[in-house]
């Protein structure tokens, strides 16, 4: 037997001819459907805002209620993702609404809730894989609309820190996280879906929002204790919030399968060491026994013994 | 950033992914139809709740990525209602010996798709670990010890 055999096998699946035309079209019908909803949307909003009017008149309200209702909730932003189930789990009693913001050059960054479990999502919930998800909102200062098409969403970062794991080693990536957006009336909704964070609820568990990639030394410090915090020389918009988590559901079994499927030594999870100021690469080779994989300094570099 | 949750770009999704998707879908789902549907699915969802996507490596990572979830959700659902389609069934089932794919199919979803994308979709492994988030060292592992399982349940080497 060989991978010829495979490749014919998946070449011989007999998918339906017309798979393309029928999805082509399904995506048509559903798309005037949503043109339809976001008409009847935009009525009713009207309506909220004018009831919203009068109770400023009268002072009636404090700057907190008036926030918690002009922004989506966390519910309301995972069902406009096309995720009821979801959007039931932000209504649960685990779930944690936050509502803290923080000031950022001329942003204002909110944390607006976050909910942990199995199964909680139709679409990216796994069997044997429990999620956390967040719910993030970003908004103008100055209140100039914030555009999808203009901010530059994608040079920033949300990602989850962990105190007493270096922030390369436990983040977004390793996380196996992503973020889906949403605009909806000048605010940016982020919901980010990652591996459950709550195995480390026995430390201090961070949600970081920074302009930049990859988190790094120049991002990021870890003080002996563990603590995490932004470098002092890091610039622009940045906030790290503590998430509150229930130390009860730490789980330091699976931390430790974590650290081990990852495949790294355990010293760059816990050690921040030295800065060498090296960048690595990987090469593959093939073998009789599979693919041996190095990480290596890039060319005309050279490691510290 | 390629913006979605247009009907004219998720058609052009369609048009170039549907088939690499059904395919892969197809590691997870022995029922043709069940993957059209998980991949249906995932177009539709971005018609609904818009992704920006940094460029086309990201798009095809998305996709990737969320046909997969996908494919185990429905896979796991339909495990419910029947005969669960694990590994260990395969492995006390007495006879007939299932061929190749019916044995990528019966892998765990983090050994199936890596062997899928590497040997059918002829990524290489620092490629699969951009596309599924995962370090190159791991992908490496999950290769290794997904062709050792499949060398167990088809009791022969494959080349």
């Amino acid at each position: 037997m060989n991978w010829n055999d495979y490749r014919k096998a998946v070449d011989a699946i007999p998918f339906s001819a017309d798979f393309q035309e029928r999805t082509e079209e399904l995506v048509h019908r559903t798309a005037q459907i949503a043109e339809i909803e976001k008409e009847c949307d935009t009525m009713k909003k009207r309506g909220f805002y004018r009831v919203l009017a009068i109770a400023a008149a009268v002072a009636m309200f404090t700057v907190s209620a008036y926030a918690a209702s002009r922004w989506l909730s966390p519910a309301q932003v995972a069902e406009l993702h096309g995720d009821p189930a979801l959007s039931q789990a932000f209504e649960r009693e685990n779930a944690v609404r936050i509502g803290q913001t923080v000031q950022t050059d001329d942003l204002a960054v909110t944390l607006a809730g976050l909910v942990s479990g199995e199964n909680l999502s139709g679409w990216t919930s796994q069997a044997d894989q429990a999620r956390t998800y967040a719910v993030m909102i970003l908004e103008s200062l100055d209140g100039t609309p914030l555009d999808m098409e203009d901010f530059p969403i994608t040079d920033y970062t949300f990602t989850p820190l962990v105190a007493g794991f270096t922030p390369w080693s436990v983040n977004n990536w390793t996380l196996d996280a992503g973020v889906s957006l949403l605009e909806q009336d000048g605010v940016i909704y982020c919901l980010l879906d990652t591996q459950s964070v709550e195995m480390f609820a026995d430390h201090t568990v961070y949600l970081a929002f920074y302009q930049g990639r990859v988190p790094s030394r120049d991002t990021f410090t870890m003080a002996e204790d563990g603590t995490i915090a932004f470098a002092e020389r890091f610039e622009g918009p940045h906030a790290l919030f503590t998430l509150p988590l229930d130390e009860s559901k730490a789980d330091p079994a699976a931390v430790e399968r974590f650290m081990e499927d990852s495949g790294f030594e355990r010293e760059w999870f816990t050690t921040v060491g030295a800065d060498d100021g090296i960048t690595y690469t990987t090469r593959e080779t093939d073998t009789p026994d599979g693919k041996h994989i190095e990480i290596v300094p890039d060319e005309g570099q050279n490691a510290k013994p | 950033m390629v913006p979605t949750g247009t009907e004219e770009t998720v058609c052009r999704l369609v048009r170039e992914y549907s088939d690499m998707l059904l395919r892969l879908a197809c590691t997870r789902l022995s029922s043709v139809s069940d993957a059209e549907d998980a991949v249906q699915e995932v177009f539709l969802r971005l018609l609904a709740a818009p992704v920006s996507f940094r460029d086309a490596g990201h798009e095809r990572a998305w996709l990737i990525r969320a046909t997969l979830h996908r494919a185990s959700d429905i896979r796991r659902q339909a495990e419910k209602r029947n005969l669960p389609l694990e590994e260990a069934a395969w492995q006390e089932a007495p006879e007939p010996e299932p061929d190749l794919l019916q044995a990528v199919q019966a892998l765990p979803e983090k050994y199936g798709a890596v062997i899928h994308l590497h040997y059918y979709e002829g990524y290489s492994i620092k490629e699969i670990g951009t596309l599924l988030g995962l370090s190159a060292a791991t992908v490496g592992t999950r290769l290794a010890r997904g062709r050792e399982r499949l060398r167990k349940m088809l009791k022969e080497e494959i080349r």
